[in-house]
């Protein structure tokens, strides 16, 4: 045969196992330092985010202990000033570790608030982006593969989405929404974890109106796969709709799914901040951006409580951005070879 | 007479038809965008009243310039498109009657039997799958083979289109363009089919491939009987291993025979220019030759009469009127034209 | 005999990727006389586009030329600066490619692309260049060039398209035209008319032409003299015919063989294997994993080029004890 010859000295040559497009990615992937640094910090942040209870220096609220950690109120009197600057610049406290970031004007360690406001960040930044994600696969999966008007309806749809001003729909909506929350916190029962009540609404709610531009990629990408030669060969080889869609569309869009998800997350972080910096975040829950809003009015003196807030949520979403990127690098099909 | 020095062809085969494609016309409606509703704007006339047989171990060729149809007419009999009129019979079977009715079963049964590969090797291969997935994946779809023998039957596949073993475990992207068109026949083939559609299945190859990929056809063609239906837009290729060969311009048939009576006496004046056209590897066979002028009109609104008329060296009056129409003209040798080469 | 318009002498251009150092180009070593038709033949990654790209000196990054010598009108171009390079390219020495669309701008008309070029290399008013213009569409047979030069690139057909490009080429009358598979995307019916026109041109302008293609049937139809490329080197240069008559190099014979013909069916010789990477081309002689006649020679030693007879050099440490049959005599 043809190709026995050359065939056998490949064979000497390497025996290996063949490197999926996963591996051949995550090869690129490693010699990008940007990427790498991105998901360092993405790391960081879930496991901050899973693990910060353990570590913060001091109590979540609202346990009493957060709002006085060093005891500066006279119990008596109920005098004093809570407010410290971080405690490596305070003359009071020299080379101290005791209150990193400063103290807030209600008596909270900012460091123990951004501890303890990661999880907040990670549940937003991660729930936001499954619900978007399902319905811009969804919508996306549905216009590309059935095209026509179905296409036309749902394309329709997402470009209402899109012209509106979200930002103010989504205030309003939230408003409407968590006035009536009951509890603050929800028991799930079989696994016994407390969700945010009031934090899962708005997360439900960004999450509602976030799909439609992921939608209308993931449609032009479906679309650019269904033309695709080897589904053709698939058809002819007798494979049904779901089969195709399922088994041959869909894993071809998972490098494209999961960089978008990647960006998604950290829009959703800034986004959440945004609306709880406005004051329609849920108050029970202290996520960064609910820090940054409690000490706003004094921001001219207690900067700190600002700044260090501030620094984590732009680390964090940088973080993402940066790893976003770097996995569209490593996976994008123009690089390769 | 003989225009041509050819030497060589395949010789016809007496055997049974496989395939019998009638009267097939495709039109595809052409929009404007509009806001919400798309308006019809034209027709592209893709197919145009085809018909022609393909007998069984045979190797059909189709040639035709780009936006002839000939890949149209493809995917019609694979019913991969419906057609807007017109049959095709496989077996004596109604295609598109069975699609359209039958059960899952039998038309899964029926497309075991049919089996294309296609230009690109790049975009024909799912990347994100071993080869071995690749070709098993039939075995999925039909379960024609029960879970134990998948291996067996793959490594035979692999064997049989000449690649090893050990390839199995890689993915697309680690082969060449040559390698990657062996996989797709090994796809093909792990249905066992009867007929099988090659789609320009050279052209995107090396020449140092193409000879590999030709002669494999051959030998595949030899081992397990199979009919093909090869589509090109190179005459070169197709005269090499085509028995009969038809020839499509603007959706129709314009010219259908044995290969040597048609690249020895072509009888249609678009098919002696398209030989013509062709630069022979040899620079002693260096011509001077008539050059078509002009370039294929549109599909949407096709020329009146003869399509082939605007630019046809012997056109007169009535070519522009009147449509020819297809046939027998000499022995198994059909055209559609009025003023065809008959001496 | 005629003067040498251009000299190449062991040029390597080298591409510096993330996975290593393609050798494009590596050692390429030929030469083309004043009106010549050269043919440059090989296939994929033999360097044929990359030694055209290295002449105009618009090697792509990665690729750096990295050594040799480029010798035109007995300048070397390998010493020019960019500003000299630019007067050079367009009004000396033009290329067309196989996609005339990647060469022509789509958001400016035609005409005025082809005004821009005449006006950037030769001291004319607009009106000169736009009669210029007009009358080198003609050149090329655009029908209707007066109104048609108004029109964008997409508005086209593809044939038409590299006609315009050939114009564009052409506008300043360079001496030397390089075409990359000009005709590799048109019809055959389109490829012989671009065809037809590049000879008619070249006769008329007088001017050389190499013409770059992995069609053995354009190579006979318009060369006088080959080059045959294979892996970034040069395995045989010989006149046209000489060379389809009696080729000496395996890989060039092999390559006549593989080519289905029009005029003759005959068994397709097939070359086994598949074409080198060319980050780690095989050792010696590169084709020695492909050849029939390989010795452990051709495993070790990279072959040179020799003159076996007078013009026709061939790359081959088994050139004397093989016998190879032309494509006549099967």
């Amino acid at each position: 045969m043809a190709s026995n010859k050359t065939g056998q000295k490949k064979k000497e040559k390497s025996k290996r196992r063949g490197a999926s497009q996963w591996a051949v990615a995550w090869r690129r992937f490693k010699r990008n330092k940007a990427g790498i640094f991105g998901l360092i910090i993405v790391m960081a942040v879930f496991f901050v985010g899973i693990f910060g209870s353990f570590f913060a220096p001091y109590p979540a609220r609202p346990d009493p202990h957060a709002y006085d950690p060093f005891y500066d109120i006279d119990p008596i009197t109920g005098i004093g000033d809570v407010r410290k600057p971080p405690s490596w610049m305070d003359p009071e406290e020299p080379n101290s570790w005791k209150y990193l970031f400063g103290t807030t004007p209600i008596g909270t360690d900012v460091f123990s608030d951004i501890i303890h406001g990661t999880k907040y960040t990670v549940y937003v930044g991660v729930l936001v982006t499954v619900i978007t994600m399902a319905l811009s696969i969804a919508v996306g999966a549905i216009a590309g593969f059935y095209g026509r008007w179905v296409d036309n309806i749902l394309m329709r749809i997402s470009e209402v989405f899109l012209v509106f001003p979200s930002l103010l729909l989504i205030l309003v909506f939230v408003r409407i929404f968590t006035v009536s929350v009951g509890e603050p916190f929800l028991n799930i029962p079989i696994i016994n974890i407390q969700i945010p009540t009031g934090l899962t609404i708005v997360i439900v709610i960004l999450g509602l109106f976030n799909w439609a531009s992921n939608a209308r990629m993931i449609r032009g990408e479906f679309l650019r796969v269904r033309e695709l030669e080897f589904i053709e060969a698939e058809r002819a080889l007798g494979a049904g709709n779901i089969r195709i869609i399922f088994r041959h569309i869909l894993p071809n869009l998972m490098s494209s799914i999961i960089v978008v998800s990647s960006l998604t997350i950290a829009y959703a972080i800034l986004l959440e901040a945004a609306v709880s910096f406005l004051g329609f975040g849920d108050a029970n829950t202290i996520t960064w951006g609910q820090i940054l809003q409690e000490n706003f009015s004094e921001m001219r003196i207690v900067w700190w409580a600002e700044v260090f807030p501030g620094i984590a949520i732009l680390l964090t979403v940088f973080g993402f951005n940066l790893l976003g990127d770097g996995l569209s690098d490593a996976m994008n099909p123009r690089l390769r070879d | 007479m003989a225009k041509y020095h050819v030497e060589g062809g395949k010789k016809p085969l007496t055997s049974n038809n496989l395939i019998e494609v009638k009267n097939l016309v495709k039109y595809f409606p052409v929009y404007s965008r509009g806001v919400l509703l798309k308006k019809q704007v034209g027709i592209v006339h893709a197919v145009d009243n085809v018909s022609f047989n393909i007998k069984r171990k045979e190797t059909f060729g189709l040639v035709g310039e780009s936006g002839c149809g000939k890949t149209t007419v493809a995917r019609l009999i694979l019913n991969l498109i419906k057609p807007t009129s017109g049959e095709v019979f496989f077996e004596g079977e109604n295609v598109f009657d069975k699609f359209q009715s039958a059960s899952k079963k039998e038309k899964l049964k029926l497309r075991r039997k049919m089996q294309l590969i296609f230009q690109n090797p790049y975009g024909s291969l799912d990347p994100r799958m071993t080869v071995f997935d690749i070709i098993s994946e039939p075995f999925i779809i039909h379960k024609h083979v029960p879970k134990s023998q998948w291996k067996e039957k793959v490594y035979g596949l692999l064997e049989l289109v000449g690649l090893e073993e050990y390839h199995a475990e890689r993915y697309p992207h680690e082969f060449s363009g040559g390698q990657r068109q062996r996989i797709c026949m090994a796809r093909a083939l792990a249905v066992e089919p009867e007929f099988l559609i090659a789609d320009e299945p050279v052209s995107s190859l090396d020449v140092s491939i193409r000879a590999q990929i030709l002669n494999l056809l051959g030998e595949l063609q030899e081992r397990i009987g199979l009919a093909y239906l090869y589509i090109s837009h190179d005459l070169s290729s197709v005269r090499q291993i085509s028995h009969r060969v038809a020839v499509m311009y603007l959706g129709e048939i314009v010219e259908l025979a044995d290969t040597d009576k048609l690249f020895k006496s072509p009888l249609h004046p678009y098919t002696d220019a398209l030989i013509q056209a062709v630069p022979i590897p040899d620079p002693k066979a260096r011509a001077m030759k008539i050059v078509l002028p002009g370039e294929v009109p549109s599909p949407i609104n096709p020329p009146s009469g003869c399509r082939f008329h605007p630019r046809c060296p012997r056109a007169q009056k009535i070519c522009g009127k009147k449509e020819p129409v297809f046939k027998e003209l000499k022995s198994d040798h059909f055209a559609a034209c009025f003023f065809p080469h008959l001496d | 005999m005629a003067e040498t318009l251009l000299n190449i002498e062991g040029l390597k251009t080298h591409f510096f990727t993330e996975a290593g150092i393609v050798k494009a180009v590596d050692g390429i070593s030929f030469n083309l006389k004043k009106g010549e038709s050269l043919g440059l033949v090989g296939e994929s990654g033999s360097g044929k586009t990359v030694t055209a790209l290295s002449v105009l000196r618009i090697v792509p990054k990665p690729g750096k030329i990295t050594d040799g010598k480029i010798e035109f009108n007995d300048e070397n171009l390998l010493k020019k600066t960019e500003k000299e390079m630019q007067k050079i390219r367009g009004s000396k020495i033009a290329i067309i490619f196989q996609d005339p669309s990647s060469s022509l701008n789509p958001v400016y008309t035609v005409g005025t692309q082809l005004r821009d070029v005449i006006m950037a290399h030769q001291t004319v008013s607009k009106t000169e260049a736009r009669k210029k213009t007009i009358e080198i569409l003609e050149v090329v047979g655009l029908p209707d060039a007066e109104t048609r030069m108004r029109e964008y690139p997409h508005q086209f057909s593809g044939g038409m398209k590299q006609r315009v490009a050939i114009a564009r080429a052409l506008a300043c009358e360079p001496t030397l035209l390089f075409a990359d598979e000009p005709t590799t995307n048109l019809d055959v019916t389109i490829q012989a008319q671009v065809l037809n026109l590049l000879n008619d041109l070249k006769k008329k302008l007088g001017m050389s032409l190499v013409m770059i293609t992995h069609d053995m049937g354009i190579i006979a139809e318009m060369t006088t003299r080959i080059v045959v490329l294979y892996a970034g080197r040069v395995c045989e240069i010989a006149e046209t015919h000489d060379l389809f008559e009696r080729p000496r190099h395996p890989y060039t014979e092999a390559l006549l063989a593989a080519v289905p013909r029009l005029d003759m069916r005959k068994t397709l010789r097939v070359i086994p294997g598949n074409i080198p990477n060319l980050i780690e081309p095989p050792s010696g002689c590169r084709f020695h994993p492909r050849c029939n006649y390989a010795k452990q020679t051709c495993k070790e030693d990279i072959p040179v080029l020799e003159e076996i007879e007078s013009g026709h050099f061939v790359a081959c440490h088994e050139w004397q004890n093989i016998t190879l049959k032309g494509e006549r005599s099967h």
